[in-house]
């Protein structure tokens, strides 16, 4: 039987699905995309380069939306050949660990949904309140900031905010720990979660899965530390790795990259140098190309660039991680109770947003 | 016969009134994500701004729910679902536009595939600007629902 999910289902979001079913057993999922396709990389053809940062921003506005622009950013300055000052380099790294631990928080939220834990959403949503109020406090927005423009960031820190974000930073640690009694020991999410959508490392690497997914399933993969970006190889945190590569694993993965997050904005916040924050970057781009990537908090994101001489883009192309993950949905989902796709979908941690661009 | 009697009593002042106050104040919203003010609508729901205050309740099942939250932009293809589930919802049904994107097209103003402006496809009865609205704007569009339903019926006479 054809079962159709979605969109307007409280799991999928933007998504449909549309499910071959047996009784209770679904034996194929194909995802049906382009619910929000707004067109990204034509509409970064027509705008200058300083306009196309929202846009760009909006690609996955949900959370992240300081590790998406910092690659188009990164893409732009190696065209220009713009140096950024460390302040600016600092803060952006500030800015994009803040809100990766918003996304898992996030994240953290809509696994508690497709397991039916309200108590668990509560406090991951109030939590990431926490950090939204640090990022409001530094750049005056609350989920899109764009924050980063090219040449540094658009603001200084303001007074008071290390202490503030240290505070908060103690306190988010403290709630990890709460977090690890209270979902992953419990007994009733890990029956929901354990051997359910097992990724193996080898099917992981073939279908070009990346991110967090990719590291659940063991596979020792980050670009932070592949290929440093900003100020990356000057702060010490290391790559957790999960063992089984099942639901399980995903989430436990999203709390251990927050602790790794909030020792990274520890360290950031204290020795930022001080200097200027910004430095004047003009609107014309030489011709050139430049392919960049960085680990926005779904994994691996791609930028191919190409500068015309002008002021607007001639192309840009974007590779985003929920986009490549998307395939391991369909390949996750044969064989499996239908009251199994929610919780591997979820944990998938896919952006219909991202994928569609 | 009924329709008779119930238009009737509709016309009773103060029946009218009772009706409207328990319309206002249990609208829950269909989960319909269409744009980028999604996890908005999971900040206003939760703990801090907690919605359920005003007697908003985001609810699965679109039989049941009296209130659309347009989240954003709305694409063709999701044009199409969105007067679909306007549709499927029963009378009486109210629509709060959110953001920028769905007032106007927004951003997307020059976007081949966004609908410039949703109300050209539904009737909206509140427009919350922003990128994305904060959620004390959202419980304020609340708010002004609440008042404009309270009103309903009433200015006859």
């Amino acid at each position: 039987m054809k079962l159709s999910m979605g969109p307007q289902h409280p799991i999928t979001g933007h998504f449909r699905f549309i499910l071959d079913v047996d009784g209770d057993l679904v034996i194929k999922l194909d995802p049906d995309v382009g619910y929000t396709h707004r067109g990204i990389e034509k509409l970064a053809e027509k705008r200058t380069y300083p306009q196309n940062l929202p846009v760009i921003e909006r690609t996955n506005s949900y959370c992240d939306s300081v590790g998406t622009m910092l690659g188009y950013l990164e893409a732009v300055e190696e065209v220009l050949g713009l140096e950024v000052p460390e302040r600016g380099k600092y803060l952006r790294v500030i800015a994009a660990e803040l809100n990766r631990i918003a996304s898992h928080l996030y994240f953290l939220s809509l696994g508690a949904v497709a397991t039916g834990f309200e108590t668990m959403l509560m406090w991951t949503i109030n939590d990431r309140e926490l950090v939204l109020d640090l990022m409001e406090r530094l750049s005056g927005q609350r989920i899109t900031y764009t924050y980063p423009i090219m040449g540094g960031v658009r603001f200084d820190m303001p007074d008071g905010f290390k202490e503030e974000a240290l505070k908060r930073l103690d306190y988010l640690g403290k709630r990890i720990e709460d977090y690890y009694t209270m979902a992953a020991k419990n007994h009733t999410f890990k029956m929901r979660m354990m051997k359910v959508g097992i990724l193996k490392p080898s099917d992981a690497i073939r279908l070009g899965i990346v991110g967090p997914n990719l590291r659940a399933s063991g596979v020792k993969a980050d670009v932070r530390k592949d290929e440093p970006y900003e100020v990356y190889d000057r702060f010490d945190f290391m790559i957790p790795t999960g063992k089984n590569g099942d639901s399980y694993d995903r989430v436990g993965m999203r709390l251990k990259e927050i602790e790794q997050s909030i020792s990274i904005v520890r360290q950031a916040v204290k020795d930022i140098p001080k200097g200027a924050f910004k430095k004047w970057a003009p609107y014309i781009v030489p011709k050139g190309e430049a392919y960049t990537r960085v680990e926005s908090a779904r994994g691996e994101f791609g930028y191919y660039l190409v500068g015309d001489g002008g002021i607007k883009p001639y192309r840009l192309k974007l590779s985003p991680p929920s986009f490549r993950n998307l395939i391991a949905l369909p390949h996750l989902c044969r064989n499996v109770p239908l009251g199994d796709v929610p919780i591997i979908f979820i944990t998938l941690d896919l952006i219909p947003m991202d994928v569609d661009r | 016969m009924l329709e008779k009697v119930r238009e009737k009593l509709m016309s009773i002042r103060f029946l009218r009134r009772i009706l409207n106050w328990g319309r206002a104040w249990s609208l829950w919203s269909v989960h319909l994500e269409t744009g980028c003010c999604g996890p908005e609508d999971m900040a206003r729901a939760c703990a801090r701004y907690d919605t359920e205050r005003f007697g908003t309740l985001p609810f699965p099942t679109l039989r049941e729910c009296d209130l659309i939250f347009v989240t954003g932009f709305v694409t063709k293809k999701m044009a199409k679902r969105l007067k679909l589930v306007h549709e499927q919802m029963p009378s009486p049904k109210y629509i709060i536009a959110l953001g920028n994107c769905a007032i106007s097209g927004g951003l997307w103003w020059d976007s081949y595939n966004v609908v410039q402006g949703i109300d050209e496809v539904l009737p909206v009865d509140v427009y919350v600007p922003g990128c994305p609205p904060r959620p004390e704007a959202w419980i304020q569009a609340i708010r002004m629902l609440q008042e404009k339903i309270k009103k309903e019926g009433l200015d006859k006479k």
